[in-house]
């Protein structure tokens, strides 16, 4: 019998935790002001409308979140691009929380996010994020890279309440993509083109770099370059051979802000100076931070990057 | 194509790089004049061919006729000039240097499993050119390579240091604190580059490409050849040493200026190649080992082979790294990780066999 009376006591007992729990769930999403769904890598998320407390571990969001004027309260923990505000150099104001790939959890629990921004670099993270906060997960695809920068203003902005913003931000992208293609189509074939610590590798579309291909529509060379993480390494032989009418340079050493053996010392070689796009002053040095870090996928690294190209192309 | 130039290596290849086969007959004082010329003539031929087909590959379509026949296409000089022939000089003079450098160090070391990339010599030279590229980006490739080949030279002294300490010299022990030590550094220089996001750029010139050498990219790398060479001269005394410290002093040699010796070409060899093309792992512990099954401890005898065999193995490894997936290319050093290791483990194996 006692063993009988133990049981119904147990599961008295589970009863009232069951009402606690349920207490506090009703009290927590009642205490979550709004919430709003947005479309993001993992499909559709219901995040708090308005949140107080946001953390950006994604450089390109923070270009959107500053594009759009709006605030965060935690910062990755790197050397910001030029295009960021100075104002995020005040890390009193905004905490680092943690690198692109090694996010600081203790860090983070410190400042009890409401939401968390995060993708790419920080994408085998996310996981782990989801338990302090719901995540934004702002990762673009190689493949349809344009439409998921749309799709990540769009989110951005609907979690701000700044939806009209976002619309101008997209539209104005859109324009200068448009002008851009117009002009790119009248160019010869190019190739991508990073240098880092002195060696060298190509981009084709469908790679990281696709978008100078398939959005911005520069013609890729006929023979087809298989896609990989980190490009093909090639010789200078490759470069004389492809002999593409455009070279446009990623200095990766440059990128992060080092320096390295130069791109442009390193290309300077009888070879390279063969091709047609070194001797029809074709060769564009890209916006390192930019085109890297960034990955397109802010509007203002976006615009000055197709600004850069439009100005290239206005040149031949 | 040049289809000529390509048969004749892969018909010499066997008899030049697989000396298992004849490896009884072989043995030190079984091999009789005659047969020594010959292999002698067998293994230049064969290393002059490897050289004449990476000569003949490459993306641009340069073949031997166009070379010969049309003056008016300039660039096909130019091409072979300016990239081929430096490539595959560079191969050559880094693939010699580093086997006769891991020859040394076994010799000094007085063990035939370790060489400068298992013994933290390579990683104190690109934890070197790490601190080079931070704090000195300006200084001329010569003073940061100066530098780079003095931390190679107190990476390579420290791991004999420990060496000295450890009690029981059995023979896995000693490779085994090598492997420890270069350990220790490479988790040094990856920590150092970690907090100055340089792992990408680090692991990109530490690792042996040639697919950017040119000419003026490599000629450092003739300074390797130099200090090889005075390391021949010396071959005798590296033979001595390679007995051991009490052995050396009888003969009446200066056992600890031979050491230092030892290693100032080790650390100059392995700076310059690791500085011009990265490091090309392995090469130094294969060719001495398998030379060693067919010529004997002799260093006099089996220097020469031990050069001839490093620069045809790495000019093997750059061609299979040029040809599998061209016109793009696979960096040497990784082609040689599983080319070396399939090596390694066989040379284990048999060693184990023939006891």
């Amino acid at each position: 019998m006692t063993f009988s009376v133990a049981r119904r006591q147990a599961l008295g007992r589970l009863g009232q935790w069951g009402v606690v729990l349920g207490m506090a769930g009703g009290a927590a999403a009642g205490w979550a002001a709004e919430t709003v769904t947005v479309k993001d890598n993992t499909g559709e998320v219901r995040v708090p409308l308005k949140p107080k407390t946001v953390l950006v571990l994604d450089l390109a969001a923070l270009d959107i979140i500053q594009a759009l004027g709006a605030e965060v309260q935690g910062i990755p923990n790197q050397k910001l691009p030029p295009l960021f505000d100075q104002r995020y150099s005040d890390s009193a104001r905004y905490p680092h929380i943690g690198s692109l790939f090694e996010p600081d959890y203790e860090k983070i629990r410190t400042l009890k996010p409401d939401l968390i921004i995060a993708g790419n670099r920080s994408l085998p993270k996310i996981e782990e994020l989801r338990k302090f906060a719901p995540v934004l997960d702002v990762t673009v695809d190689n493949q349809q890279q344009l439409d998921h920068v749309y799709r990540n203003i769009r989110a951005i902005a609907a979690i701000y309440g700044l939806k009209d913003k976002g619309e101008a931000e997209i539209q104005s992208v859109e324009k200068a993509v448009a002008d851009l293609r117009v002009k790119a189509a009248r160019q010869g074939p190019g190739l991508f083109l990073m240098t880092n610590g002195g060696k060298l590798s190509v981009y084709g579309p469908g790679s990281r770099f696709d978008m100078l291909y398939t959005v911005f529509g520069l013609k890729p060379l006929p023979q087809k370059i298989e896609v990989s993480k980190h490009g093909q390494a090639v010789s200078f032989e490759y470069l004389l051979k492809a002999n593409p009418e455009w070279l446009f340079v990623l200095d990766r050493d440059a990128a992060i802000g080092r320096e390295g053996a130069a791109a442009q010392k390193l290309l300077d070689n009888r070879l390279v100076q063969a091709t047609k796009a070194w001797r029809n002053k074709q060769v564009v040095y890209l916006n390192a931070a930019n085109w890297y870090l960034l990955s397109n996928a802010g509007p203002s690294a976006l615009k000055a990057n197709i600004q850069q190209l439009s100005d290239a192309f206005s040149r031949s | 194509m040049p289809s000529p130039a390509v048969k004749p290596p892969a018909a010499k290849l066997p008899a030049a790089k697989l000396p298992a086969a004849q490896l009884p007959a072989a043995r030190p004082g079984a091999t009789a004049p005659g047969s020594f010329v010959t292999a002698w003539a067998g293994a230049l031929v064969a290393l002059l061919a490897l050289a004449l087909w990476s000569l003949s590959v490459g993306v641009s379509d340069v073949s031997w006729n166009t070379l010969w026949s049309s003056s008016e296409d300039d660039m096909v000089a130019q091409v072979l000039l300016y990239s081929r022939v430096p490539r595959t000089l560079a191969l050559v003079l880094a693939g010699s240097s580093m086997a006769v450098a891991g020859l040394l160090m076994q010799m000094l070391a007085r063990n035939h499993f370790v060489e400068p990339s298992t013994v933290g010599t390579v990683e104190s030279a690109t934890l070197g050119m790490l601190m080079m590229a931070l704090w000195a980006p300006d200084w001329s490739v010569w003073a940061k390579m100066g530098f780079a080949a003095l931390m190679a030279l107190a990476g390579t002294a420290l791991f004999l240091a420990v060496l000295s300490r450890v009690k029981l010299r059995s023979a896995w022990i000693v490779p085994l604190v090598g492997l420890v030590l270069a350990g220790v550094i490479d988790a040094g220089a990856t920590f150092f580059a970690y907090q100055h996001d340089m792992i990408q750029s680090l692991r990109a010139w530490a690792n042996g490409d040639f697919s950017v050498v040119v000419e003026g990219r490599y000629e450092m790398l003739w300074l390797s050849l130099g200090v090889t060479l005075l390391a021949c001269l010396a071959a005798d005394r590296f033979t001595v040493a390679g007995l051991g410290e009490s052995f050396a002093t009888n003969l009446g040699l200066n056992y600890q200026r031979l050491v230092w010796q030892g290693l100032v070409v080790v650390a100059v060899v392995t700076a310059c190649v690791v500085v011009t093309v990265g490091s090309i792992p392995f090469v130094g512990l294969i060719v001495p080992n398998v030379v060693r099954l067919i010529v004997g401890d002799n260093v006099r005898r089996s220097v020469l082979w031990v050069a001839m065999a490093g620069a045809g193995l790495t000019l093997l490894c750059d061609l299979i790294g040029r040809l599998v997936i061209a016109p793009y290319e696979i960096p040497v050093g990784t082609v040689m990780g599983v080319v070396g290791s399939a090596l390694f483990l066989i040379l284990i194996v048999r060693r184990r066999r023939i006891g």
